[in-house]
């Protein structure tokens, strides 16, 4: 699934309707980011965005008019192939025999159920041959193992066609197409550096221009290239280290204008980076978003945070995104920190301020 | 003076000292004063004080360009420093600011034999800056970019030239929020001292702040004086 799922609604950060630059928040030693900060708040996030997702799965569920052209594909496909993209990288995240792995694994077989174990898909694909998302929420199930062969059967000389080959879509979206290939399992119809070079992130694009639809080109391009965290040493050098350079400075506006969703993915963007986690990063973001998170486990995609305790305080078209990335960004993150404290032998959870050896080199 | 920016008296003498220095750097052989220009000398106290808030940036053509500053300009700088010493209980980078006027004053324009120093003024702790996060940090450096020039080493400016990544996180972060004066002070900082990482394009990054920021004069400045050390460290 690579369809962008929320572009950044709302202004810049910091700015008062008149176009003043807000006031400097107060400078609090040792407020935030405290060492082990994140460690501390994750395990939480993650149980509690799952068993959110987890209570609301039916609202995942297609309708039975879910092929008929009227229907709204970003109300019914796209939360459900989001659903199969996340919680199947959540499954593979977590560790067996944890409740969060099996709360995913059981989210997945309903997604999987959902689409009548492919049977839906084909008859998706049928209905639009020459369209990439069908093959791209196949991708999201195939990558996982689960499998359709009619599916795969008709899908095999349509990606194999020069038409397939030219499909016109931005850079970080064929990415995704050829991340879909590679778990489909069929010869990639490029070459991924070309594409990942045109891409805002590829490009090493002055930092100062990021803004919502930059951020999430980028965010895709990431999660494309890594096959969703799953892959941190597909990154190339230059790119980790530009996104260890830059990380801090976009998710604090993020936060600060209150993006929520785009926070999660940018935290999942750190924690799928190879080598040792950002912990200065995690540490200091971590901790604001776990307060945003409802206590019912959902997260708002932008805006002020609501105080109502009722268990449905956002619609679920507006929070469905964020909570499932949330989990997502909340799984790599313990994943990645936790390796990052193997690495260096200390039991989980000590931190010593890791420094960032791929950090971008200075300019001489 | 030029009241169509200006908040109060204090905040239009201001405008006008910063737009004098503005053109004094550009011009180069800027030969008037600064504060003659903008219409203040020693007995006027809303202009001393606004030479109080520009701070040594008053002499910065003089230091920038190699010359002799202005006796007019001098005078009125050393007056606000008599006028205006930080209470103890000032915050830091207000002592910091004071101490930058003193050395500059003794640095461009040494008190003739037998004449009244400004005074001696420690030069203040920047402990907390190495603590501060980096948001907090490049605030406060961006205030204190009048010490942002060549040949004038202080805690500050080692403390700017050790956090350079820091500062430019910062400065991306000031560009997002819209603080125009911010990014500049945060840019001047890093073409003083070097050390950002290539790709945040600060050259583009300065030019896109001056357009969007420079109905302030006090951007301009900054970024003015960005660039030219800019061009004397490429030199």
């Amino acid at each position: 699934m690579t369809t962008t799922a929320t572009e950044d609604p709302q202004g810049r950060p910091g700015q008062d309707p008149q176009g003043r630059p807000a006031r400097e928040p107060a400078f609090t030693p040792g407020a935030s980011g405290a060492s082990g900060a994140a460690l501390a708040v994750l395990p939480g996030v993650l149980a509690s965005a799952l068993a959110w997702t987890d209570a609301h799965r039916t609202r995942f569920a297609l309708p039975d008019d879910v092929l008929e052209p009227h229907t709204q594909v970003n109300a019914t496909l796209k939360p459900l192939g989001e659903l199969a993209q996340l919680g199947s990288t959540i499954r593979r995240t977590t560790a067996p025999g944890t409740p969060e792995h099996e709360v995913a694994g059981d989210l997945v077989a309903y997604a999987w159920e959902q689409v009548h174990e492919g049977a839906l898909l084909l008859e998706l694909l049928r209905a639009e041959p020459f369209a990439a998302y069908p093959y791209e929420i196949y991708a999201a199930f195939a990558g996982y193992g689960l499998r359709h062969e009619g599916f795969e059967a008709l899908a095999r000389p349509l990606t194999a066609t020069r038409a397939w080959a030219h499909t016109e879509q931005h850079a970080n979206r064929q990415l995704g197409l050829v991340n879909s290939e590679r778990r489909v399992g069929v010869v990639t119809h490029t070459d991924a550096g070309g594409v990942l070079s045109r891409t805002w992130l590829g490009g090493l694009s002055e930092p100062w221009m990021f803004e919502g639809s930059s951020g999430y080109a980028l965010t895709h391009t990431v999660f494309h290239l890594t096959d969703w965290g799953r892959m941190p040493d597909r990154v190339p050098k230059k790119i980790d280290g530009y996104l260890r350079t830059w990380l801090p400075a976009w998710a604090d506006g993020c936060l600060e204008s209150g993006q929520w969703d785009l926070t999660g993915e940018l935290l999942a963007v750190a924690a799928s980076l190879p080598g040792p986690a950002p912990v200065e990063l995690l540490d200091a973001v971590w901790p604001v978003l776990a307060d945003v998170q409802h206590p019912t486990g959902c997260v708002p995609e932008t805006g002020v945070p609501a105080e109502d305790p009722s268990p449905d305080p956002y619609p679920f078209i507006d929070c469905y995104h964020s909570t499932l990335v949330t989990a997502f960004a909340a799984a790599l993150s313990l994943r990645s920190l936790r390796q990052t404290d193997e690495r260096a032998g200390r039991p989980t959870g000590e931190q010593t301020g890791e420094t960032t050896p791929g950090r971008e080199r200075h300019t001489p | 003076m030029d009241q169509k920016h200006a908040s109060s008296p204090l905040a239009g003498a201001v405008h006008d000292l910063a737009t004098e220095v503005v053109l004094a750097l550009r011009s180069g052989d800027h030969l008037a004063t600064v504060c003659g220009a903008a219409g203040i000398d020693e007995e006027n106290r809303t202009g001393i004080a606004a030479v109080r808030v520009i701070g040594a940036d008053l002499l910065l053509p003089s230091v920038l360009y190699g010359r002799h500053p202005h006796p007019g300009d001098v005078a009125v700088l050393d007056r606000a420093v008599r006028e205006f010493p930080p209470k103890p209980d000032a915050p830091a980078a207000t002592a910091w600011s004071h101490w930058h006027m003193i050395s500059t004053l003794q640095r461009m324009a040494p008190p003739a034999p037998g004449a009244a120093a400004p005074g001696t003024y420690a030069e203040p702790d920047a402990a907390w800056l190495e603590e501060a996060p980096w948001q907090a940090f490049t605030h406060q450096l961006s205030v204190l970019a009048p010490l942002a020039v060549p040949a004038a080493p202080s805690a500050v400016q080692r403390a700017a030239a050790n956090r350079a990544v820091d500062l430019s996180r910062g400065f991306v972060r000031a560009v997002r929020r819209r603080d125009w004066l911010q990014a500049a002070g945060a840019g001047r900082w890093l073409a003083a001292t070097g050390g950002e990482p290539a790709t945040l394009g600060l050259d583009r990054g300065l030019d896109f702040v001056e357009l969007m920021g420079g109905h302030d004069p006090r951007v301009t400045l900054h970024v003015r004086a960005a660039r030219l050390m800019a061009e004397a460290r490429a030199r």
